[in-house]
């Protein structure tokens, strides 16, 4: 479990991140939500240690990641596979050399043993005849789909997930959360996603933590998150019209009316 | 950040395969320039050696004895370094600049790799190991073409050529050409990194870093090629 007490980053005078305390529930899909600019990046990129935190903790197995020597930070970062919002495949690298490059640099399996793990890690994502492709010549899912391959590669136990669906459509989006929801229970890991997408909430958030402003807002389920209160949260999830609807559909369907001044008439027509 | 780049390989093959790879990136990768250069370099000091001794009291050995020296002195070391700045260390520093705008750095670092080590010290390496041997071959080079270029041109024959060329030769200046090349290929190497390692922003501040870096590698080389020719150059005219 990786546990978070308060967490506070600044650049320069803007404070980013506010004094967030969350626990990131063990074999979970645990989400970051909030509008852009409101922290959700910084926060993971403390979680990995991109970011060094002005106070606070950030706990592995309860010990502070930014106490640890760089010997015991290596060992954690063993532990972790991250899909970066562009993918962050290396360009002059093929899929397969991409994908290998962590077994090569920490492992000392046999080339044919690497090359099944290759293999097997790309057969996961769908991804089984485009070894010897450059990252230029895949499509953006293509890519976050090798990214992810890369990211399990070490079977890790924790996989962070920066705005995975980013330049996506939203077929492809949802083929890349429903993978991304089935390896984190297919290898029982504890994964972290970053989005804003309300699609990706619903589809795959076993726990969400709503920022605002560099504040933790909300936290709770995606079955509490549609009933949630937080007028801010309300504001973001349902900022289109359509959800509005969706929303107000579903509490019409499970209790008999709408706690709200909209027009029922309307929304039942 | 040269601090950083010392610490024990994760995997010591990887090291040496990305070395190997820097290597033949730098040094193959540089060769045809720095030929063409060093022929043209030697030819054009030969030809302007020649237009300007025209006294029929110096020997025509006296402009072979000129080429060599410049050629080994000053053109080599210094004139290739230049350019070299200009054409590796423009690579350097774009490279790892885009490496660091699309996360392939973050990626590397979250991997547990030691990102100084992994990217830079092969870099810096593969040029201290590469540049000086171009140096050698430049050398090498411009004193073919400057021998070239005076037969050619009909001012002397190959022979009094060659008779200047061994006339009060001096292994010192060849010692002193590759004490240049080693602190050259240094600068040409760590600050585009440098400059390339800590880029923030996207493709505009890469080409700006990468610019910025080819033009203070370039006064660095400079500077030190006076510091190097007042420290180690003792003339004999000076007090």
């Amino acid at each position: 479990m990786i546990e978070l007490k308060n967490i506070q980053k600044k650049f320069g005078e803007r404070t980013v991140i506010n004094d967030v305390s969350a626990n990131m529930e063990a074999g979970k899909c645990n989400l970051i939500i909030g509008a852009s600019g409101s922290g959700k990046t910084v926060l993971m990129k403390c979680m990995v240690g991109l970011y060094v935190p002005d106070s606070g903790e950030i706990l592995y197995h309860g010990d502070d990641f930014n106490k640890m020597n760089d010997e015991g930070k290596k060992e954690i970062r063993k532990e972790i596979g991250m899909l970066f919002q562009g993918s962050a495949l290396f360009d002059s690298l093929t899929v397969e050399q991409n994908i290998m490059f962590p077994l090569n640099m920490f492992t000392r399996d046999t080339t044919k043993a690497k090359q099944k793990r290759v293999n097997e890690v790309l057969d996961r994502v769908n991804l089984n005849d485009s070894n010897k492709k450059f990252p230029a010549e895949l499509s953006g899912g293509m890519k976050k789909r090798v990214g992810i391959a890369r990211a399990i590669v070490l079977n890790p136990k924790y996989l962070f997930c920066d705005e995975p669906n980013s330049g996506l459509d939203p077929q492809t989006s949802l083929v890349i959360d429903r993978l991304i929801k089935e390896i984190t229970d297919e290898y029982k890991i504890t994964t972290i996603v970053n989005t804003h997408d309300m699609n990706s909430v619903m589809e795959v958030g076993d726990h969400i933590i709503y920022m605002y402003e560099g504040l933790k807002e909300w936290e709770g389920s995606n079955k509490e998150i549609i009933f949630s209160k937080n007028e801010r949260l309300n504001e973001f999830i349902f900022a289109s019209e359509f959800l509005k609807d969706a929303k107000d559909m579903r509490m019409l369907e499970q209790t008999g009316k709408i706690d709200n001044d909209r027009n029922m008439e309307d929304l039942v027509k | 950040m040269i601090k950083g780049m010392f610490s024990r390989p994760e995997n010591g093959k990887m090291y040496w395969k990305e070395l190997m790879h820097q290597c033949s990136e730098i040094g193959i990768g540089s060769l045809g320039i720095v030929v063409i250069i060093s022929l043209f370099m030697g030819a054009v000091s030969a030809l302007q050696t020649a237009y300007q001794l025209v006294s029929p009291l110096v020997p025509l050995t006296a402009i072979a004895q000129v080429v060599r020296d410049t050629v080994i002195l000053e053109f080599a070391p210094t004139l290739v370094c230049i350019v070299l700045a200009g054409v590796v260390g423009s690579k350097i520093a774009s490279e790892l600049g885009n490496m660091r705008v699309s996360e392939q750095i973050d990626a590397l670092e979250i991997m547990g790799i030691n990102t100084k080590a992994y990217l830079i010290m092969p870099k810096v390496l593969a040029c201290m190991i590469t540049i000086p041997l171009l140096v050698v071959l430049s050398m090498v080079l411009g004193i073919i073409g400057g021998r070239f270029a005076v037969v050619l041109s009909g001012i002397m024959s190959y022979d009094t050529f060659d008779r200047g060329l061994i006339e009060g030769f001096l292994a010192y200046n060849v010692f002193f050409a590759l004490v240049k090349a080693y602190t050259f290929s240094y600068i040409t190497a760590s600050i585009p990194a440098y400059y390339g390692y800590y880029v923030q922003g996207g493709a505009l501040e890469i080409g700006r870093a990468s610019t910025k870096a080819v033009v203070v590698s370039c006064v660095a080389i400079l500077f030190a090629d006076y510091i190097l020719a007042a420290l180690l150059l003792k003339s004999p005219l000076s007090q």
